[in-house]
């Protein structure tokens, strides 16, 4: 099991390094959905081989949400949008490529730093869930788009999903629970928000919400 | 009633009427049900209230929620506000719930989301799980955004653009916080679903591991922060209150924040006791609450638009009791004090704001002049709150800042002390030009006073009234509350 | 040194020139073409070896010179690659940096020859020859520090004849991936350069040897082939580094695996368009990005 739950953690970094290296919006949300599924995979990996747990069950609910739910609402308002399918990037494609080779290797050294008690069997897990957040923040600060920052902002998620499957033995439903609900309700708001957005400005382009300063 | 048969209610009841509020078909209906489900709310949570304060903590559920002096003290002050703000909230959209501007459909949404942000925010206060406690404040954030676009205006859109994205991103950062407090529980062998009890927690502080819950509180501090408005994570806060309508303004500013950072404040004497009361927690908060009170004086000098003038007034305030908090003894209480005091204050400031702006259809601050001749409840209102925000002397908050001047002071802590005093008078001058400015620079063109009922004059005064009278003579029971709350945080003993 | 090693080196030699002509056999096939003759390469060659040279006036001996010390690099190279187990001609440790760098040595001659001849165009195609390997060379070099790391060794034959153990499979994978956009993209193919090309303004690597003719362009022609064979020797041997094969099946199965990495070649030309010049770089970073991740999965692993 452990060849297949490092295989998926290296999966889910490539996806974190695709994501910086992407250019048009739709890719981006089949790279993301591919990493939703990777993240509900995960805990499956880790429960050797235990089926029907309470953990799997959460796995299924993870790749259903994140692997179909989630591409097909942003699908949809990228539809109705009806605008540029660049990303659109403040940082460009290479620095931000650097910029994840930078936050795994940091992402690594922190975890020898920090040296948590984890309770998983695979010692990649902690330092790829440190290395997405970071991806995930950098998404979100530097693309320009409304919609790669809702990407930005699933990426931080499943990072904070991994880092909890890592640290958190037992796990606690109504906080996993939690973590489902909130990001569901999330990204629909920011679903909703990009029509508005939209509609209002016949753009999805986060850049051009500047007026507001000092 | 028991507080403990209440507390369930306190939650359900407002989600019951904001269920009813969609359905309403009325404006005015609306608005009207509004004020009578927040007030009935705000009885019941009185009363809860004060049974907990009589006779001490309350648990329920399993000890999944729980009830004492510190969230019965906050939960005092966000009654009040909400009362304040449904009150308002009807003067507020009279006029565009008669020329129409206020569609029945928009005004049962606006019920809706404001019964929902009332649940969530007690979620936060009544839960005693930090698990529940973050998903109040999550949900009250998705609640609260839509409150801000009302009127989908791309200025609001753009404020709640942003508020939705840093205070989702922050509160995914709280969450971190949280996940490493429960790996922290590893060495007390606490299991399962009662390992984020609050009380449970604090029982076993001793034995938490100290590494981890430091890690955890500061992921808990930046991301709770963030939505608490603390330096230098506030740049959504300006934006939102500028844009949401006033009522909405008035609840952002006067208990959202607060709601955040009651968060951070339940995890201080966690952290405290694990580590030893070393003041570690404490010093974070304490570098937090100065940065943000003088990036707030920065900000303020600068204004131009007195709605944002009040947003970052909040930054300062909320950064007062930060410090407050951090400084520790004394200290805590007199933040607790400033947090009622600025917590009556502030909603006022901007309900008087929010009508001036649509008398004088502006919130530029060179635009507005002689508002006491053209808009004298509104404008004697302003300027009353603004000098009572500010620290003038017989008002309570003056008293608040003092103390908690007062308790830095007795803690040789002379850096901090000198550093507030630079801050606070930086926002006084700033303040006071534009006061002078709003009462008497002549106006380009006159206008007729505006009429006003003595509902509305009522409804500014008296709390303002209060504010005055508890800056001469604060009443034995408040004294007594607060005294028991700042003893949650670990201050006075 | 022993006979096998020489039967690697010779093979190698040898057989080289026909890895082009199986790709263009390949395209060939995909477009439905007879296509020119497996041996096409070999012929060009020979028909180049009878002709005379021209030189321009503008040149200097740095011209005539670099294709021969380009030849030699690229010999020198592949004297230090072993077939699997079999051990190469020559190996000493840290032999891997001197694999890397005698392409580099071959690359700084081929772009001061192509700056020599001062024409417009082959300046042109030097700059982002040099832009590209930039990124190139630190994920070929990553790379190897990857597998160095992994199996203990810094000569490639000490690499190749130690296994790496199970829990190297991601990184040696990592690897691979990241030597094979490297060997495309030192080789001039398909996504990053398009051999075929008849606009030079689009060219890279062919716009650089314009002004080569005779025999000095067989010698071209000739390097290119090895630099090919021992690019992808090296990317077979990480990739097959686990099967337990000795002795003469070693150097068939590299020799055939050269086959078969052609064809694959070939496929992926037919299937893919060229890049933008703008994106090569993306996909350079790419491969730089894996090699990283490899080097920290094995550091993490053997630590």
């Amino acid at each position: 099991m452990i060849i297949l739950l490092d295989t998926l953690l290296v999966t889910l970094i490539l996806t974190g390094f695709l994501l910086l290296g992407s250019s048009r919006l739709g890719a981006s949300i089949r790279i993301s959905a591919l990493q939703g599924i990777m993240t509900g995979l995960l805990p499956l990996a880790l429960e050797h081989g235990d089926l029907f747990s309470y953990v799997s069950l959460l796995g299924v609910a993870v790749i259903g949400l994140k692997g179909y739910v989630f591409p097909r609402l942003l699908f949809s308002a990228l539809r109705e949008s009806d605008t540029s399918r660049e990303v659109q990037p403040f940082v460009g494609y290479m620095a931000s490529l650097f910029f994840g080779i930078l936050f795994l290797m940091g992402s690594f050294w922190l975890d020898t730093r920090l040296n948590l008690p984890v309770h998983s069997s695979s010692d990649l897990l902690v330092p790829v869930a440190f290395s997405l957040m970071s991806c995930g923040l950098f998404l979100i600060v530097a693309r320009r788009t409304a919609m790669s920052q809702v990407i930005g902002y699933l990426v931080l998620e499943n990072g904070i999903y991994c880092f909890g499957l890592a640290v958190v033995s037992g796990m606690p439903l109504l906080l996993e629970l939690g973590v489902l609900m909130d990001i569901f309700v999330a990204v629909f708001v920011m679903g909703i928000a990009i029509y508005h957005i939209n509609r209002e400005f016949d753009h999805i382009d986060a850049d051009r919400l500047s007026a507001l300063k000092g | 009633m028991s507080a403990e048969n209440t507390l369930p209610i306190l939650i359900l009841a407002p989600l019951i009427f904001g269920g009813i509020s969609l359905l309403l078909r009325s404006a005015r209906g609306a608005l009207r049900f509004c004020a009578a489900g927040t007030l009935a709310t705000a009885a019941l949570a009185g009363i809860t209230a004060y049974n907990v304060l009589r006779g001490g903590p309350a648990e329920t559920a399993n000890g999944w929620l729980m009830l004492d002096a510190l969230s019965a003290q906050h939960l005092l002050a966000m009654i009040t506000v909400f009362c304040l703000s449904s009150l308002y909230a009807l003067i507020y959209f009279r006029e565009e719930a008669a020329d129409g501007r206020l569609t029945p459909k928009m005004a049962g949404r606006y019920g809706g989301l404001w019964f929902g942000s009332l649940a969530a925010m007690m979620l936060v206060l009544v839960s005693n799980s930090l698990g529940m406690m973050w998903v109040g404040v999550e949900a009250s954030t998705l609640m609260t955004a839509f409150l801000i676009c009302i009127h989908a205006s791309p200025g609001a859109l753009e404020a709640m653009w942003k508020y939705l994205l840093m205070c989702s991103v922050g509160v995914a950062v709280a969450f971190t916080g949280i996940l490493l407090v429960a790996a922290a529980t590893g060495p007390a062998g606490l299991h399962g679903m009662d390992a984020l009890l609050w009380t449970t927690l604090m029982e076993a502080a001793s034995r938490l591991n100290p590494m981890m819950l430091k890690a955890g509180f500061i992921f808990i501090v930046i991301g709770y922060g963030t939505k608490a408005g603390l330096a230098p994570l506030h740049n959504w806060l300006p934006d939102a209150h500028s844009h949401a309508p006033a009522p909405v303004s008035a609840v952002f500013s006067g208990f959202l924040l607060n709601a955040a950072l009651y968060c951070i404040l339940r995890c201080l004497p966690l952290v405290e006791a694990a580590t030893g009361n070393e003041g570690w927690g404490r010093s974070i908060l304490v570098i937090f609450g100065l940065l943000s009170i003088l990036v707030a004086a920065a900000f303020i000098v600068m204004q131009r638009d007195v709605k944002r003038l009040l947003a970052y007034s909040s930054v300062e305030h909320i950064g007062i009791m930060a410090l407050g908090a951090g400084i520790g003894g004394a200290g805590a209480a007199a933040a607790l004090f400033h947090l009622i005091n600025h917590s009556i204050c502030k909603p006022i400031a901007f309900f008087c704001a929010g009508r001036i702006g649509q008398i004088y259809g502006t919130h530029d601050l060179p635009g507005l002049t002689m508002i006491i001749r053209r808009a004298p409840v509104w404008g004697a209102g302003l300027i009353i709150s603004l000098l009572a925000l500010v620290g003038v002397a017989p008002f309570s908050v003056f008293l608040s800042e003092f103390l908690v001047l007062k308790a830095a002071v007795d803690h040789s802590l002379y850096v901090v002390a000198a550093l507030f005093l630079l801050g606070l008078g930086v926002v006084f001058i700033a303040v006071l030009r534009h006061i002078i400015a709003m009462a008497w620079k002549p106006a380009e063109q006159q206008a007729g006073p505006v009429k006003f009922s003595l509902p509305e004059a009522l409804l500014i005064f008296i709390p303002l009234a209060i504010v005055l009278l508890l800056g001469m003579w604060i009443p034995g029971p408040l004294l007594k509350i607060l005294s028991r709350a700042a003893q949650v945080l670990g201050g006075l003993s | 040194m022993n006979t096998l090693s020489i039967l690697n080196l010779l093979a190698g030699l040898i057989l080289a020139p026909l890895l082009p002509g199986i790709i263009n056999r390949t395209k060939a096939v995909f477009a439905g073409r007879h296509g020119q003759p497996v041996l096409q390469t070999y012929f060009d060659i020979f028909k180049l070896l009878r002709k005379g040279a021209v030189y321009s006036r503008t040149t200097s001996w740095v011209f005539r010179l670099s294709p021969v010390i380009g030849l030699a690099a690229v010999i020198a190279a592949m004297t230090l690659l072993p077939a699997l187990s079999a051990p190469a001609p020559v190996s000493f440790a840290g032999d891997l940096i001197l694999f890397a760098y005698c392409f580099g040595l071959l690359r700084f001659f081929l772009v001061a020859a192509a700056l020599d001849t001062g024409s417009a165009f082959e300046g042109m195609g030097a700059s982002r020859e040099v832009q590209f390997s930039a990124l190139a060379e630190p994920a070929l070099l990553l790379g190897l520090a990857a597998l160095a790391r992994a199996t203990g060794s810094l000569s490639l034959t000490g690499i190749f004849s130690a296994s790496a153990g199970p829990s190297a499979g991601p990184a040696l994978a990592l690897v691979s991936a990241a030597l094979f956009i490297v060997f495309l993209a030192e080789n001039a193919r398909i996504p990053v350069d398009d051999p075929n090309t008849h606009l030079e303004l689009t060219m890279i690597h062919e716009v650089m040897v314009l002004d080569y003719s005779g025999p000095d362009f067989a010698i071209i022609l000739y390097t290119s082939s090895l630099k090919m064979w021992a690019l992808g020797a090296l990317l077979v041997n990480v990739l097959f580094s686990f099967l337990p094969l000795h002795g003469p099946a070693a150097v068939a199965c590299v020799a055939g695996s050269m086959i078969l990495l052609s064809v694959l070649v070939g496929i992926v030309e037919s299937i893919m368009a060229r890049l933008s010049l703008l994106k090569v770089p993306q996909l350079l970073a790419g491969a730089v990005a894996i090699s990283v991740l490899a080097l920290t999965l094995v550091l993490r692993f053997t630590s």
